[in-house]
């Protein structure tokens, strides 16, 4: 009967027990060899005779300590903590040795769990809803929205989904409290909260009925939202907000860790029913983005090849409406786009890490060749290979260990690092976390780094050839060509890893530097930018909202510093960005789904000026095009080699119509310089802008995304001031408007380029390292191979051969290796940037200029490390060197 | 000098035990009683009698306490416990069973069989 306290115990005494196990054992061998010896010189055998015989009989005395300790029951565990404390003690004995490996180890080990933490909480842990994984969107025109009788059709025709639901985007303004805000949001169908399957924390979800028109003023509020403008009220639930001067009633608040702001509306914080009223027949208007859950059962291919049937059978009765509807699980339309990078960065820690083990796996062969005098004498007293083995496996073990858990100090600053510094569309950053998964990640690599780069040091370190060893003194011949081959390879193989992750860091720099180096079409200095809303409030009263924009305007332009003031729909980079299809008057009546379109833009007069966007012909929207002027449009560089590659666009007429109402004609009246729209790395897609003060719809309308105008002042002064002076400036006019997205121009550029600094800067940070590590091996390699050959450069130094000779010999010794590893590198590298090709902009995977400037600065470093121990080759004393053994 | 015999598989225990049983001795001394019994006729491997040792004291047949040897050294004595002697005793009735029968066998004649 063995309790554990007493089990634990038992154990206690028999590890701590163990120093003394091992001196009395050490004293009663002696005891019996000593009695032995005189024993043997009493029957007349000479000492040193009797010595010999004595040890000779007695046999292999390691071997019988090893058997006994294993006769008292010595565990398996026992023999791992005595190998343990074996090996502490050998770590002490070589301080430098073991700091220099445990950072190595820890850089490696801690960049992997960093990135594996940010790629378990993107892209592998599900979705925080319930079955996330029978989740899917369905969207129109591979990427786009979808019109309303399109979802109702699709949702009432197909049989593959339990549930199909829909949103749209959303934004309105708050007000009838101290400071009026807009807050973006989703109006959705009623059943799309309960097929996410989360509960509210308070409150309930929509039901059957509220998504008609009429009972559609309600709100469900977002954890954040309620804490940030409800302060946390419990009693929330029943009470009634002014959004867009509507009362809605709050009829739930959603718990602290829900999100549902999918990719296009990533900053929604709060749902409203959506009530389709007279859009149910609307086929024109795609604002509408649909999630589905699949039926069990129902394979995904399965709702694609109902949803391709349906689709194309509507396509069929209303031509252009349903084409390229996609099926796509929810997350994978979540995470795309960060998947690839996210990967290629794993991948690059991962050769941090492998470059970090060849490191420590030649300073381990170096210092068994220091070691092997004591093992060849463990070996001749009976020492097992599989034992010597298995401590040396403990030895790494217990490196790897501390090189994880200095590592795991890294990952927890890495992460925080990674998410302060990540681009703001990365999708579930914020859940970023050491968890179990990433737990078990750090101590599988922790062991898996372990035997990488302790294995073949321990088979090599441990085969030692017993003669030889003993006979040279510690200075063995088994040190030959097969050791050196195998550091020769490791260094070789750190060349190889550390170049394609530098060529890999070098292709997104100079990506990254022809991004900038790109020309938005505007001028971003001093620029700044806010939104302005009227929605809700009486100047978005028709007759009210141009005089209110004039007056904004003229009294933003008279401010001081203000150089000049415009207004625009939707900000560049920054704002939503609609197409908008038109016809031109005088033109055949094109295809369905071929008619000229052109990104959509309404602004003021001033909004060219202010942003500096050149006007190449005609001239800028004026004050006087108002709403009793004929309609002119302005219209990009792009959009008349598009749609007049022969003519001269100016006077020419277009129309954006929905049949059958009649043409509203627009007059050309200017050509502008193409300006960056919506994505910074791809090309302006043909634009139009109308004028505000003549656009109706512009000032009449009352649907939320026509309610605001974006201000742009550019200003000689300071732009913090200028924020807080025009803020006053719209509130002297209104107190009840919200300002908000108040934002530099230059920031806007930024964020544009968010996620490749993030990209570059990470790999470029990665590769920086695996160079310092590859060169600190390098440089290791030489010296330890230089010390090796003291006596034969002292032998060549007597016959005559010169200093430079000598540098010359070592030099290329460690060219040869940086070569070797360069040459497979470049292929590496080649199929590195194929599979980075979607990251690369304005540059080829293959940029010579890269390859070429990469492999340089590596032999140039190879140089360098092999330099600094050759030209300690070159000082050899030969008398000194001959002497040396 | 007669050739030595070797140790056949698993006597060595019994012996160790036989030895402790007419008194304490330390381990050099094991090996010279049973080396005098046998009148030198067994081979022990000198580094073999540790292991054994440790295991019979591990599993309670002998057990040790230092002491001082003759030539007034510290060395570590092993006794017989009484456990030790009961397992000496059916260990030793086992054996001689097994070697009756064996020298039974062996001695079967062609027509007997």
């Amino acid at each position: 009967m063995s309790t554990l306290a007493s089990r634990l115990r038992s154990w206690f005494r028999r590890t701590l027990g163990r120093p003394q196990l091992e001196s009395e054992m050490e004293t009663e061998i002696r005891f019996h060899v000593d009695a032995y010896t005189e024993d043997l010189e009493r029957q007349g055998v000479s000492r040193s005779e009797a010595v010999r015989r004595a040890r000779i009989e007695f046999g292999a005395i390691e071997n019988t300590k090893e058997e006994c300790r294993e006769a008292t029951g010595a565990t398996l565990l026992e023999n791992f903590l005595q190998d343990l404390r074996y090996g502490a003690r050998s770590m002490r004995r070589a301080p430098g040795f073991t700091a220099v490996a445990v950072i190595a180890l820890a850089l490696g080990i801690g960049a992997n769990a960093a990135i594996f933490s940010v790629v378990n909480a993107v892209l592998i842990r599900p979705l925080a809803y319930k079955d996330s994984d029978r989740l899917v969107t369905i969207l129109n025109n591979g990427d786009g929205p979808v019109a309303v009788a399109n979802y109702i059709d699709w949702r009432d025709q197909s049989q593959s989904f339990e549930t199909m639901a829909a949103a749209d985007y959303w934004s309105a303004n708050l007000t009838g409290v101290d400071t009026p805000e807009r807050l973006l949001g989703l109006k959705v169908t009623q059943n799309l909260l309960p097929m996410l399957g989360v509960q509210p924390l308070l409150g309930r979800l929509f039901v059957e009925g509220e998504d008609r028109v009429g009972a559609e003023h309600e709100v469900i509020l977002s954890y954040k939202l309620w804490q940030r403008r409800f302060s946390s009220d419990p009693k929330i639930v029943g009470k009634t907000v002014l959004l867009d001067g509507n009362s809605y009633a709050i009829v739930g608040v959603m718990p602290r860790g829900f999100r549902f702001s999918p990719f296009w509306a990533t900053r929604a914080e709060m749902w409203a029913p959506n009530a389709f009223g007279d859009r149910v027949y609307s086929r024109g208007n795609n604002s509408l983005r649909i999630f589905a859950r699949l039926k069990d059962g129902v394979s995904l291919e399965q709702a694609r090849a109902e949803i391709a049937g349906v689709t194309a059978r509507l396509e069929h009765q209303f031509p252009g409406t349903n084409r390229e509807v996609v099926v796509t699980p929810l997350k994978e339309k979540v995470v795309g786009k960060i998947e690839t990078p996210l990967l290629v960065l794993l991948g690059a820690v991962g050769f941090v890490l492998l470059i970090a083990c060849a490191n420590v796996a030649h300073m381990l062969l170096a210092q068994a060749t220091a070691r092997q005098k004591e093992i060849a004498v463990r070996t001749a007293l009976g020492a097992r290979r599989f034992r010597m083995v298995r401590q040396f496996l403990t030895e790494n073990l217990l490196l790897a260990s501390l090189g994880g858990g200095v590592g795991l100090l890294l990952a927890i600053w890495g992460t925080r690092a990674l998410v302060a510094l990540s681009p703001a569309n990365i999708p579930r950053l914020e859940s970023v976390a050491i968890d179990g998964r990433v737990a078990s990640f750090l101590l599988a690599v922790t062991g898996l780094t372990s035997v990488a780069f302790g294995l073949v040091p321990a088979l090599q370190a441990s085969a030692v050839n017993l003669s030889d060893t003993l006979k040279e003194g510690g200075r063995g011949a088994s040190d030959g060509i097969r050791r050196n081959r195998l550091r020769s390879f490791l260094v070789a193989s750190e060349f190889t890893l550390a170049l394609i992750l530098l060529i890999g860091a070098g292709l997104m720099i100079r990506s990254f530097l022809a991004l900038r180096a790109v020309d938005p079409g505007f001028n971003p200095h001093n620029v700044l930018s806010m939104v302005v809303s009227v929605a809700g409030s009486k100047e978005a009263e028709p007759g009210r909202r141009a005089i209110f924009y004039r007056e904004l305007l003229e009294k933003v332009r008279a401010l001081p510093g203000v150089e000049s003031a415009g207004g625009i729909n939707h900000l560049p980079l920054a704002g939503d960005m609609w197409g908008w299809p038109f016809v031109i008057e005088g033109r055949p009546k094109p295809r369905p789904g071929e008619s000229p379109s052109a990104v959509y833009r309404i602004a003021t007069p001033g909004y060219l000026q202010a942003m500096r966007i050149p006007l190449l012909q005609g001239r800028d929207i004026a004050g006087a095009d108002d709403v009793n002027a004929p309609g002119v449009v302005l219209i990009n560089e792009e959009a008349a080699r598009t749609y007049w590659p022969k003519e001269n666009p100016i006077g020419k007429h277009i129309a954006f119509t929905n049949e059958p109402n009649p043409p509203v004609w627009l007059t050309v009246i200017g050509v502008t310089k193409d300006a960056k729209e919506g994505d910074w790395a791809v090309k302006p897609y043909p634009e139009v802008y109308l004028a505000a003060f003549q656009n109706r719809e512009y000032l009449e309308s009352m649907a939320g995304h026509f309610e605001y105008i974006t201000l742009i002042a550019r200003t000689s002064g300071d732009l913090g001031m200028l924020a807080s002076t025009i803020k006053d400036t719209v509130w002297a006019i209104d107190r009840n408007l919200p300002v908000s997205e108040v934002i530099t121009m230059d920031q806007v550029v930024d964020m544009a380029n968010e996620q490749p600094r993030f990209e570059m800067l990470l790999l470029g940070v990665f590769a920086g390292v695996a160079l310092v590590m590859a060169a600190v091996g390098m440089y290791g390699v030489m010296s330890y191979s230089i010390s090796r050959r003291t006596h034969e450069i002292g032998i060549r130094v007597s016959l005559g051969a010169s200093r430079s000779g000598i540098l010359v010999l070592v030099l290329r010794q460690g060219l040869l290796l940086a070569l070797a590893g360069s040459a497979v590198g470049i292929v590496g590298a080649l199929l590195l940037a194929r599979l980075m090709s979607k990251l690369l902009f304005g540059v080829p995977p293959t940029d010579p200029l890269t390859f070429v400037g990469v492999a340089v600065l590596m032999l140039i470093i190879a140089l360098i490390a092999s330099y600094i121990p050759a030209r300690r080759a070159t000082r050899v004393d030969p008398i000194v060197a001959l002497r040396y053994e | 000098m007669d050739k030595q015999l070797e140790l056949l598989q698993g006597t060595l225990d019994m012996l160790i035990l036989k030895a402790v049983s007419l008194g304490p001795l330390h381990g050099y001394g094991i090996l010279l009683r049973i080396q005098q019994i046998s009148k030198d006729r067994l081979e022990i491997q000198q580094g073999s009698l540790y292991p054994a040792l440790y295991r019979l004291e591990h599993q309670g047949w002998i057990a040790s306490e230092w002491g001082e040897s003759e030539n007034k050294r510290k060395a570590k004595y092993y006794r017989l416990t009484a456990a030790g002697r009961r397992r000496l005793q059916t260990e030793a009735e086992r054996w001689n069973r097994m070697a009756d029968v064996i020298a039974g066998i062996l001695g079967t004649s062609p027509e007997e069989v």
